[in-house]
C-alpha cells in the first residue's frame, strides 16, 4: 500500500481568488451518481474538454438543504458554451440527445482556466428558479487549489515518508493523535535531530529527551487507521484528510486549538499548563540544547566575544587596524559557519562543523503548524516543512495564512504536505 | 490614541518604559538584538525578559516569550490552576521595545494578554500591524462548531519609539564603524 503515500508541494502564492481568475462558461447539469461513470466516459468522447485538462469534469458536493438533513450532488461538465447568443440553444446535438435520454438540466457555470472553479452562475439558473428549489448551497464558489506533485527521487521520497511515519508514531497515544509532534531532521545523513510532542497541557517535563542516534529506518508498528474526508488542502477523494475521527474531537492538538488550552477539561485543576509549548517550539528548544550540547567550544567563543568587545569598546585608543580585525575575526568566529548551507548544500557537513540553528534540517509535522509555530520555524532557519494534515482553522502553511509566501521574511523554507497512506 | 493620552501613559508607565530600556542595554552588552520588554499586572511590573536568541542558540527565544515564561514558572510555583493562569492573562499588559513579530503577536493571542504598547514598528517581521496583525481578532479565520475563536488585544505603538530606535542604532553601530558591517549577520539576528 506504499503507492498510496504522497508528498505534494503547498505553494507560496494562494491560489487565485475566483473573483480574479480567468474563467471560460461551461454547460453543466446536476447528474444521478449511478450514471456518473457511463455519462463522463460518453461525454469525453462526444465532447471533449480539450483544452482544460487539469479539469475535473465531475464535481461532489455535499448539500445541505432545507428539507432533507443533506445528501451528496454530483455534477457534470457536459461541454464548453458558446461565446454569443443564447448558449443553452447551442448545445451540440450528441450532447442535447444525452442530455435528453438521462433527462438533464443544463446550467451554465464558470470554469477556471488555471484552476477548476465550479459556480452557479444565478443569472443563468432559470431551470433552478422554475424548480422553486433553494439554491442557497450554490452561492459559495468551490475551488480546488492547484497542487504540484514533487520531483523527489524515490529514495528521497521513502525517506520522507518513514521520517513522517516516525512523527505519526510519536503523537500517537492509544490509537489517536491527539497531540501534534515534531520531529527535526537532518537530511543529509537521515538522522534525527529533535523530536518532541505538545506540552501545553501534560504534566511539565521540562527536560526534554536530547536524540542523537535516532535512525530512520527503525521499525515503526502503526495502526492507525483514517477514514475519508476532505481536508482543506485535499484534491483527492481518497484518505488524504483528517484521520478517521471529526477534527472536534482533535482540541487536544496545541496548533488546532491554540487558544483553546484554558477551556480544556483536566481532571487536575492545579495540573502545570503552559500555553505555548507546541510540539515546534519545544523540539527547537531541544534541537538548541543538542547544539549547545555538541559545540559547547561556541559558547566559551561567545563569552571571549562579550569580553573583546568590552574591551574593544573601552579601549579607545586601539588602533583602527587592530580594531578592525578584532572586530572582524569575532564576526567570522561566531557567524561563519552560517555561510555552510546557505544553498541547502548539507551533505558536506561534519559533525565538526557547527551548523547555524537549524539550517539544511527538515521538520516532520502531524498537523500543519499554526503561525506562532511557523514563525518560530523560519527564526530557526528549518529548510523544509512536512506536515501529514490540515489545519483548517489555525494552519499557517497554506490553510489560514500562507507564510511561506510572506517575501518581507528573511527566510523562507519549503512546504510539502505528505499524503499519508493505508498502511497507517 | 489622542496625544495626550498617549503623554498621559507616557508619564504613568516611565517606570516600566525604563526597566525595560535597561533590560534592553543589557542585551546589547550580551551582543544580543536589544530588545526588552516588561509585563505590567495592576501597574506593577510582575515579569521582564530580554532578547536571548544567540546566548541559546535558540531563535525563538525573544523577550516577549522569555518574559511569558518567568510568568508561568511563577505562576506554577502559586499553584494557580489553568483558569487563574487565563484570568491572570487577561489583566496582563506588556510594554516592549520593539513590534511584536509574527511569532510573539501569536503567542501574546494565544495566552490572551489584555494590551500591548510598543515602541519602534518591525517592518521585516511585525505581527502587530505592519506583516500580519495577529492583534486584530478579525484577521482569525471564520469559525463554526463552537471552537474556540482567536482572541485579540488592543495593541498601541510608537510609544517612545525614538528610544528604541536609538537603542537599535548603537547595537549596529557599536565597535568600529569604519569595520567593514557584518551585514547578513546582523540582518539574520533583526528577527525579533
Ligand atoms: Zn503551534
Ligand atoms: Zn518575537
Amino acid at each position: 500500500m506504499e503507492e498510496m503515500w504522497q508528498i505534494v508541494h503547498i505553494p507560496d502564492n494562494p491560489p487565485i481568488p475566483p473573483d480574479q481568475q480567468p474563467t471560460v462558461d461551461a454547460i453543466a447539469s446536476l447528474i444521478d451518481p449511478l450514471f456518473a461513470n457511463t455519462l463522463v466516459r460518453r461525454l469525453n468522447q462526444i465532447a471533449p474538454l480539450e483544452n482544460l485538462r487539469h479539469v475535473k469534469r465531475v464535481h461532489k458536493k455535499f448539500v445541505q438543504g432545507v428539507h432533507y438533513t443533506g445528501k451528496t450532488q454530483l455534477s457534470v461538465i457536459l461541454c464548453l458554451a458558446s461565446q454569443n447568443g443564447n448558449q443553452l440553444d447551442s448545445i451540440q446535438n450528441d450532447v442535447q440527445e444525452l442530455m435528453n435520454s438521462y433527462q438533464l438540466s443544463p446550467f451554465i457555470t464558470k470554469v477556471g482556466l488555471s484552476l477548476f472553479i465550479l459556480t452557479r452562475s444565478a443569472s443563468m439558473l432559470h431551470h433552478q428558479k422554475k424548480s422553486g428549489k433553494n439554491n442557497a448551497s450554490y452561492g459559495q464558489h468551490l475551488i480546488i487549489p492547484q497542487l504540484s506533485i514533487t520531483g523527489f527521487s524515490q529514495e528521497d521520497s521513502q525517506s520522507v515518508f518513514s521520517f513522517m511515519k516516525y512523527a505519526i508514531q510519536l503523537a500517537k497515544s492509544g490509537d489517536n493523535l491527539e497531540v501534534n509532534a515534531a520531529v527535526i531532521v537532518d537530511p543529509s545523513v537521515k538522522q534525527v535531530i529533535a523530536k518532541a510532542c505538545d506540552q501545553t497541557c501534560s504534566c511539565y517535563n521540562p527536560k526534554n529527551e536530547i536524540t542523537l542516534e535516532t535512525s530512520c529506518s527503525e521499525k515503526l508498528e502503526t495502526s492507525v487507521c483514517h477514514g475519508i474526508s476532505g481536508g482543506a488542502l485535499s484534491c483527492k477523494e481518497h484518505s488524504n484528510g483528517f484521520p478517521a475521527k471529526s477534527e472536534q474531537l482533535y482540541t487536544g492538538v496545541s496548533c488546532l486549538c491554540p487558544w483553546g488550552w484554558a477551556e480544556q477539561e483536566s481532571d487536575m485543576s492545579l495540573r502545570y499548563c503552559h500555553p505555548l509549548r507546541h510540539a515546534s517550539i519545544v523540539a527547537i528548544e531541544s534541537s538548541a540544547a543538542r547544539d549547545r550540547l555538541l559545540f559547547p567550544s561556541s559558547g566559551k567563543t561567545q563569552d571571549n566575544k562579550s569580553f573583546e568587545m568590552d574591551h574593544m569598546q573601552s579601549c579607545s585608543a586601539a588602533s583602527p587596524a587592530k580594531r578592525q580585525k578584532t572586530n572582524s575575526t569575532n564576526i567570522q568566529v561566531n557567524y561563519g559557519e552560517d555561510n555552510l548551507d546557505l544553498n541547502g548544500e548539507g551533505c558536506s557537513r561534519s559533525l565538526s562543523a557547527r551548523p547555524y540553528l537549524c539550517t539544511g534540517f527538515d521538520m516532520y509535522l502531524v498537523w500543519e503548524p499554526c503561525i506562532m509555530c511557523a514563525m518560530a520555524l523560519v527564526h530557526q532557519r528549518i529548510r523544509r516543512i512536512f506536515f501529514a494534515y490540515p489545519n483548517p482553522k489555525a494552519g499557517a502553511l497554506g490553510s489560514v495564512h500562507r507564510l511561506q509566501g510572506q517575501r518581507s521574511l528573511n527566510h523562507h523554507y519549503a512546504v510539502f504536505r505528505v499524503l499519508v497512506g493505508t498502511d497507517i | 490614541m489622542e496625544y495626550s493620552e498617549r503623554m498621559e501613559y507616557y508619564r504613568q508607565n516611565r517606570a516600566q518604559w525604563h526597566s525595560r530600556a535597561v533590560l534592553a542595554n543589557e542585551a546589547l552588552d550580551s551582543l544580543e538584538v536589544p530588545v526588552g520588554c516588561v509585563i505590567v499586572e495592576d501597574g506593577k511590573v510582575i515579569a521582564s525578559g530580554r532578547n536571548q536568541t544567540n546566548e541559546t542558540r535558540n531563535a525563538t527565544r525573544h523577550a516577549e516569550m522569555e518574559a511569558i515564561d518567568t510568568l508561568l514558572e511563577q505562576w506554577r510555583e502559586q499553584r494557580l490552576s489553568k483558569s487563574q493562569v487565563a484570568e491572570k492573562f487577561s489583566k496582563c499588559r506588556l510594554y516592549v521595545t520593539c513590534e511584536p513579530c509574527i511569532m510573539c503577536a501569536a503567542a501574546l493571542s494565544f495566552i490572551g494578554i489584555r494590551e500591548v504598547f510598543y515602541g519602534c514598528a518591525n517592518d521585516k517581521f511585525g505581527g502587530c500591524g505592519s506583516i500580519l496583525s495577529l492583534n486584530s481578532s478579525s484577521s482569525e479565520p471564520q469559525t463554526s462548531g463552537g471552537a474556540p475563536k482567536g482572541k485579540g488585544f488592543k495593541c498601541t505603538g510608537g510609544i517612545m519609539a525614538t528610544e528604541a530606535v536609538s537603542l537599535f542604532r548603537s547595537f549596529y553601530e557599536q565597535g568600529n564603524p569604519n569595520a567593514p558591517k557584518p551585514h547578513r549577520p546582523l540582518a539574520q539576528q533583526a528577527t525579533q
